[in-house]
């Protein structure tokens, strides 16, 4: 068990090691998506937006950008860069003549997400409280939910990754699968019960419960209410679609 | 103490018994029986397709059997594949090195997944690229290095961790022959110092250089196995004439070919090679179709594995 988590914390040590190569790079979009977000949403079409839910619309949209930050470093991650590792690297094929199991490996992807989305929400939260658009005092649980959300979709980019015949196809899952997941998660305007179809739909959607949880610890409003409904969800979403992941991953690595 | 049949099970290196592995309705590695001794250089021969790459993924776990049994250092891969490993090292068909990492990154992580660290470690890894003649290239990236290059640090990346059983699969293709004499010569050594060797190659020339024992494999199954001087002496004894064909025109049928039972043959595009125990037969057909051979010589390994495997060629042709 401890040699386990040993050799899926290799894995995660490998991908950090080629990451940082080109790290300005790598993390480009994740970061500066959520700022010209902001100019343009918050700052922009904001002005002529009035006040959501009681606060303006710039700090009504600001959570929502770092819990959505956790889900495009972490799909792109699983999607391209682990088909990359699949087919063209090699990266897979080498770690299988190591120590390194195929479980380690499926294992490896899902935590170093993990850490992504934690980093990559933590990160865009605290800009964004440079910027006076957050409270602090509960930054800190802020990486919980992006790691919830990091593996979640990240265990989509994994089933994308099993499912797709060539890298063009992800971009079919970017946009029917992605962007809605993206654009209906409560980010850019409130979800509520009396609306419907999309209120029972978004349910699904782990970006959703993690847009809930960012949102109520940056606006330190009903935490504990939240929390106890949104986590549990969360994490329900997450393991399921890990599971999935797991499975479809699990037989693609026995044929490479 | 150890127990004797303990020690007799340790003495094969592997031990596979009707090992079969299909693809759907295509069986990649059928009914396979196949031993390896401690300390033996085996070469496992066959053209593109025959299923050597995958009996050797079915060896350190990265393929699950279908049928048979299979033991690797006494241990059953699909059992225990993270003890095995740890004492196997593998060179697999492509380099799977990351290309933007240096030569002592891509070391140093693939030593960390062995658990090796420190100062020792530091130490293995100045060794082995100076038994590689690489110990130049420590920073530089992956993707400046050239092929030979490349291949010489999979070849130190499998062997970080000292493995007592050595898998190459097709170690020197694509390379050129300074580099290929190379690698021979570094196998040659590691061998002698004890470490099990198993070669994939379809260069026979290697097999003959450097293997003890090889098998032929074709479509899945063992052909023939044994010592390369046995298979000559078994499948295709004395000497191979070679023919320019085009010369001959049509002199020659290959029904006439057919019906000689004191000789074998195979027809390629502008080489005819005719293969026969005794002189005489040869210089025979030779005088008959009024034609030199371009060249006759002792038979090798070469034409154990076209009469073996040469067959299915045909249908390429």
């Amino acid at each position: 068990m401890l040699e386990t988590f040993r050799l899926c914390w290799k894995v995660v040590e490998h991908h950090w090691m080629v990451y940082r190569k080109n790290l300005f790079a790598n993390s480009s979009i994740t970061i500066s998506d959520p700022i010209f977000f902001t100019l343009a949403f918050g700052f922009g079409l904001g002005a002529y937006v009035q006040d959501v839910d009681g606060r303006s619309y710039l700090l009504f949209m600001a959570p929502g950008l770092a819990a959505g930050a956790a889900l495009l470093t972490s799909f792109f991650e699983c999607s391209y860069n682990t088909y990359f590792r699949l087919n063209f690297d090699g990266t897979f094929k080498a770690m299988l003549t190591s120590p390194i199991g195929i479980s380690e490996i499926i294992f490896g992807e899902l935590l170093w997400v993990a850490l992504k989305g934690a980093f990559m929400t933590l990160i865009i939260s605290f800009v964004l409280g440079i910027f006076g658009l957050i409270q602090w005092p509960f930054i800190w649980a802020v990486p919980l939910a992006g790691a919830l959300v990091g593996v979640a979709c990240g265990a989509i980019g994994l089933i994308a990754t099993t499912r797709v015949k060539n890298i063009d196809q992800f971009q079919v899952v970017y946009s029917f699968l992605i962007a809605p997941i993206y654009f209906l998660s409560g980010m850019f305007f409130p979800i509520h019960a009396g609306q419907g179809w999309i209120f029972w739909l978004v349910q699904i959607s782990p970006l959703y419960h993690g847009t809930r949880l960012v949102q109520s610890f940056l606006w330190q409003e009903d935490i504990l209410k939240n929390s106890l409904m949104h986590f549990p969800a969360l994490i329900v979403l997450t393991f399921g679609l890990g599971f999935f992941a797991y499975k479809g991953f699990k037989k693609k690595l026995q044929l490479i | 103490m150890r127990l004797g049949f303990d020690s007799k099970i340790m003495e094969k290196v592997v031990s596979a018994e009707s090992l079969s592995l299909r693809y759907g309705s295509f069986t990649a590695v059928n009914q396979v029986s196949l031993e390896i001794q401690q300390g033996d250089c085996f070469g496992l021969l066959g053209p593109n397709g025959a299923g050597k790459s995958t009996f050797i993924r079915l060896l350190y776990g990265a393929r699950l059997r279908d049928e048979g049994s299979l033991f690797v250092l006494g241990k059953d891969p699909e059992v225990s594949p993270r003890e095995l490993k740890k004492k196997l090292g593998v060179v697999p068909q492509e380099n799977c090195l990351d290309d933007n990492l240096t030569v002592e990154e891509n070391l140093r992580i693939f030593g960390a997944y062995h658990g090796l660290y420190g100062e020792a470690f530091r130490a293995r890894v100045i060794e082995l690229l100076r038994f590689m003649s690489l110990e130049a290239k420590s920073t530089a990236r992956v993707k400046q290095l050239s092929g030979g290059m490349q291949r010489r640090l999979t070849f130190v990346r499998a062997l970080l961790h000292r493995p007592e059983f050595l898998i190459l699969d097709e170690p020197t293709t694509g390379l050129d022959p300074a580099v290929r004499q190379l690698l021979w010569e570094k196998v040659h050594e590691l061998n002698r110092e004890g470490v099990t060797i198993l070669l994939t190659t379809h260069y026979m020339e290697e097999a003959q250089k450097l293997c003890r024992n090889v098998a032929i494999m074709n479509e899945g199954r063992i052909a023939s196995e044994g010592r390369p001087t046995e298979l000559i002496e078994k499948h295709v004894p004395g000497f191979v004439a070679i023919f320019d064909r085009k010369s001959l025109g049509d002199k020659v049928s290959e029904t006439e070919l057919k019906k000689r039972s004191d000789l074998s043959y195979t027809l390629e595009p502008i080489q005819i090679l005719l293969r026969a125990s005794n002189l005489e037969t040869l210089m025979g057909l030779a005088k008959e179709w009024g034609s030199e051979p371009l060249m006759i010589r002792p038979s090798n390994l070469e034409d154990v594995f076209l009469k073996i495997a040469g067959k299915d060629l045909d249908k390429y042709a």
